[in-house]
């Protein structure tokens, strides 16, 4: 591929690759989404072990399992009634930011491009895995109601900051992410070199 | 560049937590929101005599289909990420200031799209109305955004150009 690419030429190619992407991201999305959610299991378990006891995959969902069952309408301990509630999580709304920076890697022309991706790809991780914590305390806050908020805990976020979170996660860091990941690791390519000029130029000297 | 992202996170996280408050939520983003559906009912009209609009809902008389504006439906999120993006980059006031009201009009045309796209996709298939309007629609409101801004950055350059 030619290093000189146009901004309308990169665009065009980042709809092509798209189509690939999302295909490859629909037939492999569970063992994709499987690395989050085994920090995500870890996360939970160790923050919240007296209301979760896993995280796990259940076909392109997380299921988060609590340390609660139900009898008579009413949350007991798992234990006692012999069975623990599931609460699901679609974790494609996260996902799909995968394809969406892999199409924007890849229609970026550039040196070291593996190297470039495998860390973005590691940053992207990083946020899919937050972002899938934020989920699991939304699903817990709205079914377990005060099971949940009187647990007390020191570090246990505040229902609106939970609200903030959530919302933050779902409409916005899916699609920003891979945008300045993108940006901040193709500044030095022949493609956004000249239009972030005004960012890396030094002030003139006096 | 440093500088150009840590801008963008705090001018972004500020106003997307001023766009979640009630108030704001009550006075600015529910009316904002059945207007947008308002419009989408007025041109989807004219070729479809069948659909009314009310509040932020839209609807197929016929089939009885309904789709319903929601956050994160009404582009104004998008429009967050692009005024943060501006605001935080070298420019001139003026030049800011065009270029959040063109993209704003660019990002709410994409948005309309959208909410007319899915209207008839929900009609017609209700897995791939789901899947386009969760996984692909983001994708391609978030490129529109991206259009806009590196569109903008060119033309600053070339005024740089010109300048020197």
């Amino acid at each position: 591929m030619s290093t000189n690419v146009t901004p309308g030429r990169f665009i065009g190619l980042v709809f092509l690759l798209l189509l690939p992407c999302y295909g490859l991201w629909y037939l492999l999305a569970p063992a994709l989404v499987k690395p989050a959610l085994g920090f995500a299991h870890l996360l939970m378990t160790h923050w919240m072990p007296g209301i979760v006891s896993a995280v796990q995959m259940d076909g392109t969902q997380a299921l988060i399992l609590t340390q609660f069952g139900e009898l008579e309408g009413k949350l007991v301990s798992a234990q006692a009634v012999g069975h623990a509630i599931g609460l699901a999580v679609n974790t494609q709304i996260l996902s799909y930011s995968i394809p969406f920076y892999s199409a924007l890697m890849l229609a970026t022309p550039g040196e070291n491009k593996l190297a470039r991706y495998a860390n973005g790809i590691i940053c992207l991780y990083v946020v899919l895995t937050l972002s899938l914590v934020c989920l699991c305390l939304k699903q817990l806050m709205t079914n377990l109601g005060h099971h949940y908020t009187d647990q007390g805990s020191l570090l246990q976020p505040s229902p609106n900051l939970i609200a903030l979170l959530f919302q933050l996660s779902t409409l916005i860091l899916p699609v920003l992410t891979p945008v300045v990941l993108w940006l901040w690791q193709s500044k030095d390519t022949p493609l956004l070199k000249g239009l972030l000029l005004p960012l890396t130029a030094k002030p003139d000297q006096p | 560049m440093l500088r150009f992202i840590g801008l963008f996170t705090g001018i972004f996280i500020s106003l997307f937590t001023l766009e979640m408050l009630n108030p704001v939520q009550a006075h600015v983003i529910v009316p904002f929101t059945s207007w947008l559906a308002q419009i989408s009912a007025s041109l989807i009209l004219p070729f479809d005599t069948g659909v009314i609009a009310y509040g932020k809902v839209i609807r197929d008389l016929a089939s009885g289909f309904a789709v319903s504006i929601e956050a994160g439906c009404n582009g104004v999120e998008a429009a967050i990420v692009l005024i943060a993006a501006v605001v935080a980059f070298p420019a001139t006031i003026r030049q800011r200031i065009a270029a959040i009201a063109i993209g704003f009009i660019a990002i709410q045309v994409m948005n309309i799209a959208r909410i007319i796209s899915l209207f008839y996709l929900g009609q017609w298939n209700t897995e791939i109305f789901t899947w386009t309007h969760l996984y692909l629609w983001p994708v391609l409101i978030m490129l529109d955004v991206l259009v806009i801004f590196v569109m903008y950055l060119r033309f600053l350059a070339a005024r740089q150009g010109q300048a020197s």
